[in-house]
């Protein structure tokens, strides 16, 4: 039986930061500040974080934030939400989110986002944004679960905006948003648990909507989903773990999406998050609903 | 070529763009982008050589070298020399854009200066730059942002220049959900000044099925195309849930495109209720509720001929949801009055019958080392179970007594025992939790 071959992924993630200079990582610069998030929890949830140099990546993460509040995915890109909710992300991890001015990500994740606000992804990150920054009383709460309820489709899933097609992806961010916000029991849990253990396919993998092939990254979106409406039980784990097992490059390290593909640290982190979540030995216990690992979620939540 | 050639000197590197703006220029028609490789390159351009060199027509420039390869509106880039390309890309569009900035702040300030005809080069370097970079990175937000600041300056911005672009960048990246954004973002901003958008809504309709049949079960393609729904009229609605059926019918496993298709109908029967759609529009397709049962029916042929395909029986959950709820027992489109217990017990009753025939032609089928036969009993079963806690609970109607042998607990336990704990919690009564 294959294991976690854990110090090769630490090793994978650490050489992929210094790899800059090749097409192929030039056009993921945009989105650096999410590749920061996943390398950095994988590190964390694999009890490596400290290999990583923790002032210059903070001080890195400082430079993309512009006057308004928000991060770009790199320096001197424009800010984006996405980015911001890595950012405070990362930050979190290094207990460092005090360095933030509370009034400009109020108006970043607020003020902005309110105006703009399109699919139940950008909830989420919202959610989870001023959750972690102990600002989740400023929004409507009840107006933002009335709009998730809206993606609640006749399958149980959810989709992306109301009446789009349910996607794992989706179901996620939105019992993800309502989780946070104290309102899973607007969530009907047997019929979403069903549709949400019919992603798993004969080979153990889970799949994103029906009858697309397993991937790792859903081991996430699945997975966590499942965990917080209680029905876990409903998936073979067993199954998972190996199929996710089977994905990693015992060689070089790093996850892929499914066996033998090439491996990135966007499924090298989700499959590692998944097998924490599935309680693989040697992996630190992860949030389900925040995706940062629990003690750094107790300590901003409970500690202050 | 490697990194370290001295053809990536920096000199030669904005050369590079240069010529790709030039191709660019030449031919804005170009509707596909790939990228080659050098070997393929090679033998591309050696087969045009064979083929003479009778090649170019006006406004076509013929690229016989090693870089980039230009033919009936298709371009190809070398793999080799993308990353310069990206590097002095990336460099003149960022420069590019903090002068372009600057200025435009500056003349925020200064009232007294015209904005609308100020800085036209800058403009232009902007939007021929983050041109070039899409095309190399299709999600570089900013890139993306900054041609959305240059439009929303000027009134006269050419509509169909940038869904080109979109499109061509969708060509090699159909996923690239900052593309599908930035067409409903300009969609939006014609809406606001045309009347009928039906044209474009039909042709980004198009756009959105050629995408479709290379990129199977594009969430993000069919998402954009659903969101087009709200921009259609009913007739429009209509046309294209008829329209689509041959397609759908080639492609039984896209489970997006027939949630397309329920969306389409939902948004038919939504106008049908609201008394919004003209009456030689509904007789001119039948009644709503014989597109309903066509629908059905179509379904049907489709299940027994394609075996174990998911996303027909998915389909057939919503189907039967709506027939048994709209349909009842009104002769033509739907019944909004409450219908007689009873009746609609009947009509329910025989609809079922129907169904739990169809299942269990699903469920004896003969063993195939081509079919799908398992999957076929699975997805039958469940969707007994899903008629079962969606439809029957809130009738008298007994499913276990229609099935005969086996009861409904007992069928899904032989299909799939490891599921047991599932099949139990579903069977069980269903609760207000939702």
């Amino acid at each position: 039986m294959v294991e976690l071959v854990a110090e090769k992924h630490a090793q994978y993630i650490i050489s992929v930061e210094k790899k800059k200079d090749t097409f192929e990582s030039v056009v993921m610069e945009h989105l650096r500040m999410n590749g920061a998030y996943w390398g950095l929890t994988t590190l964390d949830l694999l009890g490596k974080l400290q290999v990583v140099d923790q002032d210059e990546v903070i001080s890195w993460v400082m430079e993309c934030q512009h006057e308004s509040g928000g991060f770009g995915g790199n320096v001197g890109h424009d800010p984006h939400i996405l980015y911001t909710l890595s950012a405070v992300q990362v930050l979190a991890l290094f207990d460092k989110l005090h360095v933030l001015d509370i009034a400009k990500m109020l108006w970043e994740c607020k003020m902005k986002m309110d105006l703009f606000q399109e699919t139940c992804g950008e909830k989420l990150i919202q959610v989870c944004c001023l959750s972690l920054l102990h600002q989740l009383d400023k929004i409507d709460v009840e107006k933002a679960v009335n709009y998730i309820v809206r993606c609640k489709n006749l399958d149980g899933g959810f989709g992306c905006t109301p009446g789009g097609e349910s996607h794992a992806g989706q179901v996620f961010c939105c019992v993800g948003a309502l989780a946070i916000m104290g309102s899973l029991h607007h969530v009907d849990k047997d019929l979403l648990g069903w549709w949400l253990c019919e992603r798993q396919v004969k080979s153990g993998g889970l799949n994103g909507r029906p009858e697309k092939l397993p991937d790792v990254c859903y081991s996430w979106w699945v997975l966590s989903s499942l965990i917080m409406i209680d029905r876990v039980h409903w998936i073979d784990k067993e199954k998972l773990i190996k199929f996710i097992l089977d994905c990693q490059d015992l060689e070089k390290g790093g996850i892929s999406d499914r066996p033998d593909d090439a491996v990135d640290v966007f499924h090298t982190y989700f499959g590692v998050a998944g097998l924490s979540l599935l309680q693989y030995p040697g992996v630190k216990a992860v949030d389900p609903a925040y995706a940062l690992p629990v003690d750094v979620v107790n300590k901003i939540l409970i500690g202050w | 070529m490697t990194e370290n050639d001295p053809m990536c000197s920096e000199v030669e590197t904005f050369d590079l763009l240069d010529q790709l703006h030039q191709i660019l220029d030449c031919d804005p028609l170009i509707d596909e982008l790939g990228f080659i490789h050098p070997s393929q390159l090679m033998m591309l351009n050696e087969g045009d050589s064979r083929l003479g060199s009778e090649l170019s027509t006006t406004g076509e420039v013929e690229r016989k070298n090693n870089i980039f390869w230009s033919r009936e509106h298709k371009l190809g880039i070398s793999t080799d020399y993308l990353l310069p390309l990206y590097k002095a890309a990336k460099h003149k569009f960022m420069d590019a854009y903090e002068t372009y900035k600057k200025h435009f702040s500056l003349s925020l300030e200064n009232d007294n200066m015209d904005s609308s005809c100020a800085f036209p080069e800058i403009e232009d370097e902007v939007m021929k730059n983050s041109k070039a970079l899409l095309l190399l990175s299709s999600d570089f937000g900013t890139a993306w942002n900054a041609r959305k600041l240059v439009i929303s300056k000027r009134e006269d911005f050419l509509i169909s220049d940038e869904l080109l672009l979109s499109a061509l960048v969708l060509s090699l990246a159909p996923k690239s959900e900052s593309s599908w954004n930035y067409r409903r973002w300009v969609i939006k901003r014609i809406a606001r000044r045309c009347s009928t958008l039906e044209d474009i809504v039909e042709k980004e309709s198009e756009l959105v099925e050629k995408i479709a049949e290379k990129s199977t079960m594009n969430y993000r393609a069919w998402n954009h195309r659903s969101w087009l729904i709200s921009y259609m009229t009913s007739e429009q609605a209509l046309r294209e849930l008829n329209v689509n059926k041959h397609w759908a019918a080639l492609h039984v496993t896209d489970n997006s495109c027939f949630h397309y298709r329920r969306k389409l109908m939902l948004r038919i029967l939504g106008d049908v209720s609201h008394g919004k759609v003209a009456d030689t529009c509904i007789t001119q397709f039948g009644s709503l509720k014989l597109i309903w049962k066509d629908e059905v029916d179509w379904n049907e042929v489709l299940i027994r001929r394609y075996i174990g395909r998911e996303a027909l029986w998915l389909h057939r959950r919503f189907l039967s949801v709506y027939w048994v709820k709209h349909f009842g027992t009104a002769q033509h489109g739907i019944s909004p009055l409450p219908i007689e217990k009873g009746n609609k017990d009947n009509h329910v009753s025989v609809f079922i019958d129907n169904e739990v025939n169809l299942v269990q032609d699903c469920l004896n089928l003969p063993d195939s080392i081509f079919e799908d036969v398992q999957s076929q009993a699975i997805h039958s079963a469940a969707y007994l179970l899903w008629l079962n806690r969606e439809i029957l609970s809130s009738s008298t109607i007994n499913l276990d007594q229609k099935l005969g042998a086996d009861d409904l607990r007992t069928l899904l336990n032989k299909i799939c025992p490891e599921k047991i704990t599932v099949w139990d919690s579903l069977l069980r009564e269903k609760t207000d939790a939702c």
